[in-house]
């Protein structure tokens, strides 16, 4: 291990652009580059292209907080998550690349009785699907985070909590860079700095994508630009999503030695917090209330998040805030991601609409979405993900609460 | 150490001594120091060991730019000792540190440093799989700086303030003084916010003399003086800004002195104009072993003599690229220190009678020459300088190294809120090249040096900003652009960046023990852009953020770019861009919850209080979790609820029925002149987001009442849902108007009898009507016959301000049956035994009408009245498959009822538990749940999955709804 470093090599090859390829991923973000990566490795497929507008990880794959875990709500929904979260040890593996998954579990609190019979169900849920999930008294979520305050003091009290030691926090940047490495070694070209200005359609199939170094021959291409994903579905094909961007920000403080040594989140107030391996301690949650394309920062925002996180963790009134950012999440109408294929257009995938979920899943939904693609047929996991759900008012259920992202939605 | 005095610059009161413990010793200082000028006056030269190295480090700069002073300070980590005033009886501890700061157990692993090169991590400790787990518990220690206590307090009083100006002015130098001064003569008012503790800016420490031979800490003393004498200039000092808003906020926080009734506060100022004037902090100089404690910044010196009276050394070398480098020089010679030489990385361009002054005094300058390595561990013992390619080299013993790049303009307001910045070949700087609307920027961070230049140009700014505003001071505005040209214009700055050689100690940014050697790693292995190299390297991600790597960064990143035609491009400044304490921007500790009128007696009946949305409502009164006394009560007896939190609404005028129709599903033409009608909104996809009574009280008049959740968003939503029809209609609020006292049981009417003299008897108020009553006293009280909870029951509206008097008259009615109040707990058996639905209960997002059996309140056949919600119920009326709601009862009543929220599986999850409680008045358990159609028939066995059951299914039947007296006689009574 203790070797001097040589000059390293470059983690994924620069491509020279081709006039075809066998299939085409718009977007290098986490979903993009896992689809293309799964294509070569899985499914042997020679010739794939990523198309970036700017460069790999611009998106919501740098933005994110880095949050993994299984316990979503629906039992369409677990299975995805659950396995997506069992793959971080093994992609690490497999890339030879440290994704720093680290294990911690994640506590979410419960600040009402309403609050914690959704837990309940949630739980219940999660354990018929033999995801690791339990219901804490404050007591005990006292013991996993002594910094919270479990006292009558906080503006909303504590009055429980669901602990899913399965999940954890993995470092964001390093799945960026572990599947453009992998998907490179295996064939597959990233091409930066490269816009995707249309896709041409010849008799219901997809015949080519445009882009701003040009034309490239393609029987498939997956739609996966994150936040600009409808807006692309909408300009090139005339799909329309129902998919709303909103921004959403988050927040790191100054580093500080092990002082959460879980991720903690709370749906009364709002937030999540977790502390990054480097000891800054990392919040955020709720969006934006008005839908835009902004990746900017509100004075708003930063101080709901100081005010909660002082009420819940009064320890860290002293600690100091030292960056904000802002990231855009796609949201649609159940909070549940669109995955689908050949609809209308034959060789046409989408993999979007993942609002804050993206980050979680994109293993999972990579290495369906990459079989699909390769079989033309919608592997059996992805088929409640049909956007068709929405014309027919079948909303998923992902949420319980109405969702409401504009007056116009 | 004895400090300098009669120093005409001195910010110190050296007759008040101040001391602290730091580290176990008692050190001395005065008051006007900070922690570190006490600590660095006191002979303390290493204040910290760096995040990965261990390296000692030591005072650089004085305005917070880095880490290596921070420091636990009482208790509370990560405090900037440059930023944090010196006080009496601080308890001051070094952080990051195994052992002391002069033998730190793991200083060795600098030794290592080969070993972990950029991207270590991501490439390491991975395999075998079993080793990650392990070496994470090892990397969580060693990160992070300071330990905070779990259970740590911070005492510091925090407030918060939104004052609204005319015009912000960030920044208290020359220029920003000037600006406010400008602006507040027009007439405006302005708020000066200024990060130091004086006004000032980079003249407050400075002798020179300006062109008319005053010095310039005495100019600017002037100026300061002219602007605190304006009484429409606010200002703020010690309130560093934290960030600029596109929609024209500014946010700062202020840390307060012992006369304010504040320790800390955070400010957020709504401004028509701003003027940014934030001037300029150094390029650090980047060579070998550039961290070493004794290397400091050209102002960090020129300060700790002027301001502080300590003089920093006792010999210099100098290595600079700035005019102020060659005055800091001749003032540190002029106090004592002997100057060995001066290095100026400019081969010309510096001011003359500066070169004069340094040859008078005898020290040498050597042009084109700069620093390459600092030798020494813990201090510095001698500095090697050298022509740019090392052609000819000298080693010189000496305890400073004073080193600067040059001068870095801190634009980072100007790009947050929605400016631009673009390299400039000739400063050197990224300067502003589109301003966001009703912005200024001007002084030192436009590139300007001169005072005279700096004064004209903050003027020139505060006109236009009043310009701007709607002031037409066109003659002033000639003036001072015709004062700016006459002054002499920006400088150039130096091109220098780095020193030759692989750069493995040339720290770019020591926050995270970057080097020039890991950008160079980064680069090669295809990280491009200084946004990616951040993040691979985590050079500029540390807790002063970009402030010591900012700028050299991009610069670096061009120059080793394949294709130098590329522009530099900084990476994204953020906020806050002074790290600023939760607490700040916390405020004060406001909780807007709203009280019903009843609150504190609900609380003095042993309520158990809860916050529902924005109000507080009894949960249950008394300990038992099931409220069997209460559910009880309203059976058999008389029970009291607080229901003021329902949204109460008056609609009216001609359109008002219109607007009725298209948000209720019902048909509300059918409603009767005071009866109550039960009514449902739906959103587009056919979802309940509402239920409440619609009563018909006029000609065009209603009154409604919604649920609580929903009360707020009503008016919104009839208006948005109206808004294109331009219907002539009123919805007045009337939720916080009115309280509303629920009396239920078979005695209820007992009750209300004794409260007014008008005809309640059932003939005359029969069952769903309205009438409106007078109670004793005169309080008139609107009154419904409701049966939510299945008994006769009387809901009275009241005027918010007659409700204690009317609750206290039910009281005493009641007081011969006993009557008491019941809570949520109460109510939600009482309506589940009845069948009846609470929305976000029954009801999710997915849950259309004919899920919850309540198809009946839409009307199919209603006119065109475009309601909202009758395309997806038109659609899903006969939907196949969607989840239905109904009841259960249990197959073994003796174990109770399953928990609420459990899944209902038959070998896959089907449904869920809605809400199952015991039924006292049936003497089993009884629930509801959604689930599958094809399971929702009568007698159809559910296996119901409980959290923590581990597999094993309890079971229940589909029952009829409603569980209690299903004919419906009790409420009509």
């Amino acid at each position: 291990m203790l070797k001097r470093s040589t000059q390293p090599k470059r983690l994924w090859r620069s491509a020279p652009l081709k006039p075809a390829y066998d299939a085409v991923v718009i977007g290098g973000g986490l979903h993009g580059l896992a689809a293309a990566y799964f294509l070569a490795s899985r499914h042997g497929m020679q010739d794939v292209a990523v198309i970036e507008k700017r460069y790999i990880g611009y998106g919501g794959a740098g933005r994110n907080t880095a949050i993994v875990r299984a316990n979503q709500r629906t039992s369409e929904n677990v299975p995805l998550y659950k396995e997506a979260l069992d793959m971080w040890p093994r992609l690490t593996r497999e890339l030879d690349f440290n994704l720093m998954f680290y294990n911690c579990g994640n506590l979410n609190l419960a600040h009402s009785e309403a609050a914690l019979k959704a837990m309940r169900l949630q739980t219940a849920t999660a354990q018929f699907h033999g995801v690791d999930s339990r219901l804490l008294t404050p007591a005990e979520c006292k013991a996993l985070i002594p910094a919270l305050d479990i006292t009558d003091r906080p503006k909303y009290p504590i009055f429980g909590g669901m602990f899913h030691p399965p999940g954890g926090i993995v470092r964001h940047d390093a799945v960026v860079w572990g599947l453009a490495k992998g998907a490179s070694a295996r064939g597959v070209h990233i091409h930066q700095d490269t816009a995707v200005t249309g896709i041409e359609v010849q008799r219901g199939k997809v015949a080519a994508v445009q882009t701003s170094r040009g034309r490239i021959a393609t029987p498939r291409v997956l739609n996966a630009a994150g936040a600009y994903a409808a807006a692309l579905a909408d300009h090139l094909l005339d799909i329309r999503l129902p998919i709303s961007v909103l921004t959403i920000q988050a927040m790191v403080t100054q580093p500080l030695k092990p002082l959460l040594d879980h991720v903690i989140s709370s749906g009364g107030y709002h937030i999540y917090a977790n502390q990054t391996l480097k000891g800054e301690i990392a919040t955020g949650a709720h969006m934006d209330r008005w839908p835009n394309y902004t990746t900017g920062t509100s004075a708003y925002y930063i101080k709901h998040q100081a005010e909660a996180l002082t009420d819940l963790l009064p320890c860290l009134q002293g600690v100091k805030f030292m960056r904000t950012w802002a990231g855009l999440a796609d949201m649609t109408p159940d909070m549940a991601p669109i995955m689908s294929g050949n609809d209308p257009v034959q060789g046409y995938y989408q993999d979007c609409g993942w609002g804050y979920f993206g980050f979680k899943s994109c293993a999972a939904a990579g290495k369906y979405m990459a079989q699909y693609m390769t079989t033309g047929t919608c592997p059996e996991i992805l088929a409640p993900f049909d956007p068709g759900r929405f014309a027919a008012h079948r909303l998923m259920g992902e949420t319980a609460a109405l969702v409401n992202y504009s007056a116009d939605n | 150490m004895e400090r300098l005095k009669h120093l005409p610059t001195l910010r110190i009161a050296a007759r008040q001594p101040i001391t602290l413990r730091f580290n176990g010793r008692t050190l001395a200082g005065c008051a006007g120091d900070t922690v570190a000028t006490l600590l660095y006056g006191s002979g303390e030269r290493i204040f910290g060991r760096s995040l990965k190295y261990h390296r000692p480090r030591g005072l650089y700069s004085l305005d917070g730019e880095c880490s290596n002073a921070m420091m636990t300070i009482d208790g509370m980590p990560n405090l900037n000792a440059e930023l944090t005033p010196a006080r009496e009886g601080m308890r001051v501890e070094p952080q990051n540190v195994m052992g002391s700061l002069k033998w730190d157990l793991l200083g060795g692993l600098d030794h290592l440093a080969f070993a972990m090169p950029a991207g270590f991590f991501y490439k390491t400790l991975h395999k075998p799989s079993w080793l990650w787990p392990r070496a994470v518990k090892g990397i969580r220690r060693a990160a992070g700086l300071g330990v905070l206590h779990p259970e740590a307090r911070f005492d510091q009083r925090c407030d918060a303030i939104y004052p609204n100006v005319d015009v912000c002015v960030v920044g208290g130098g020359p220029a920003g003084l000037s600006a406010a001064l400008a602006a507040a003569e027009e007439g405006l008012r302005v708020a000066l916010l200024e990060a130091r503790p004086r006004l000032g800016g980079f003249c407050d420490y400075r002798v020179r003399a300006d062109a008319q031979g005053k010095p310039l800490h005495q100019w600017a003393a002037a100026l300061a003086d002219q602007v605190r004498a304006r009484d429409n200039i606010r200002v703020f000092t010690d309130a560093p800004v934290v960030g600029a808003y596109p929609d024209g906020r500014v946010a700062a926080f202020q840390r307060g002195g012992p006369e304010d009734a504040f320790d800390l506060r955070y400010i957020e100022i709504t401004a028509a104009g701003a003027v940014v004037a934030t001037g300029c902090i150094e390029r650090p100089l980047l060579f070998a072993h550039n961290d070493r404690p004794g290397v400091m910044q050209m102002g960090c010196a020129h300060r700790l003599l002027h301001t502080y009276g300590i003089r920093p050394a006792a010999d210099a070398v100098f290595s600079v690229a700035h005019d102020l480098g060659l005055e800091a020089a001749i003032d540190l010679h002029d106090q004592g220190v002997t100057v060995h030489c001066v290095a100026d990385a400019r081969t010309d361009g510096q001011d003359p009678l500066l070169i004069a002054a340094l040859e008078q005094r005898g020290i040498p300058l050597r042009r084109g020459w700069v620093a390459h390595t600092a030798h020494g561990r813990s201090r510095l013992r001698a500095v090697t300088l050298g022509t740019p390619a090392g052609t000819f080299r000298q080693r010189i013993a000496c305890e400073l190294l004073v080193a600067s790049a040059g001068l870095t303009p801190l634009t980072g307001l100007v790009t947050m809120a929605g400016g631009q910045v673009k390299y400039d070949p000739r400063t050197g700087f990224f300067l502003p090249v589109r301003l966001p609307p009703n912005m200024q920027a001007c002084g030192r961070l436009r590139g300007l040096h001169d005072p005279a230049a700096l004064a004209a140009d903050g003027t020139l700014a505060g006109l236009r900003a009043a310009e701007g505003l709607g002031c037409r001071p066109q003659r002033k505005i000639a003036a001072a652009e015709a004062a700016l040209a006459a002054a002499p214009g920006a400088p150039r700055g130096s091109k220098w960046l780095a020193a030759p050689g692989k750069g493995a100690k040339t720290f770019i940014c020591f926050d995270e023990d970057g080097t020039l050697k890991h950008l160079h790693q980064a680069m090669a292995q295809g990280f491009d852009v200084p946004e990616l190299i951040k993040r691979f390297t985590a050079i500029g991600t540390g807790p002063g953020q970009g402030g010591i790597p900012g700028h050299n960064l991009p610069l670096l990143v061009a120059a080793g770019q394949a294709s130098p035609a590329s522009d530099p491009m900084p990476t994204t400044v953020r906020p806050p861009l002074v790290a600023a304490p939760i607490a700040a921007y916390a405020g004060g500790r406001h909780d807007m919850a709203k009280r019903t009128p009843m609150h504190d007696a609900q609380v003095a009946a042993g309520g158990r209080m809860e916050r529902v949305g924005e109000w507080f409502r009894a949960r249950r009164f008394g300990t038992d979790p099931g409220a069997a006394a209460e559910i009880m009560a309203v059976r058999t007896n008389v029970g009291l609820l607080d229901a003021s939190t329902l949204g109460k609404f008056r609609v009216f005028g001609p359109d008002a029925l219109k607007a009725l129709q298209r948000v209720y599903v019902g048909d509300m033409a059918r409603t009767r002149p005071f009866r109550t009608t039960y009514a449902a909104m739906c959103n587009e996809d056919g979802c309940v987001i509402d239920d409440g009574v619609v009563i018909r009280t006029g000609d065009n008049d209603f009154y409604i009442t919604t649920s609580t959740g929903r009360a707020a968003q009503t008016v919104e939503w009839f208006r948005y849902h109206t808004r294109y029809d331009g219907w002539d209609y009123h919805i007045v609020n009337l939720t916080d108007a009115h309280g509303v006292i629920n009396i239920a049981g078979p005695n209820a009417r007992k009750v209300l009898e004794a409260m007014t003299a008008d005809d309640v008897a059932n003939t005359a108020f029969p069952f769903a009507a309205c009438r409106d009553l007078t109670l004793a006293g005169g309080i008139p009280a609107r009154a419904m016959r409701l049966g939510f909870v299945g008994e006769l029951s009387y809901e009275l509206h009241v005027p918010a301000s007659c409700m204690e008097t009317a609750w206290r008259m039910a009281e005493a009615a009641g007081a011969p049956f006993g009557i008491a109040p019941f809570g949520l707990e109460a109510q939600n058996t009482l309506r589940m035994e009845k069948g009846h639905v609470i929305l976000g209960s029954e009801s999710e997002q997915r849950t259309v009408l004919h899920d919850l059996g309540l198809g009946f309140l839409w009307c199919r056949t209603k006119p065109e009245a475009k309601t909202v919600g009758a395309l997806a119920l038109r659609d899903t009326a006969d939907q196949p498959g969607r989840l239905k709601l109904v009841g259960f009862k249990m197959e073994t009543p003796g174990d109770g009822p399953p928990r609420d929220g459990s899944p209902v599986v038959n070998g896959r999850i089907r449904g869920y538990v809605c809400t199952a409680r015991h039924s006292h008045a049936l003497g089993e358990p009884v629930g509801m749940a959604l689930v599958e159609e094809e399971l929702a028939r009568g007698g159809t066995r559910l296996g119901i999955y409980e959290d923590g059951c581990g597999g094993r299914l309890r079971y229940g039947t589909v029952a009829p709804m409603p569980f209690y007296d299903p004919e419906g006689t009790r409420m009509r009574i």
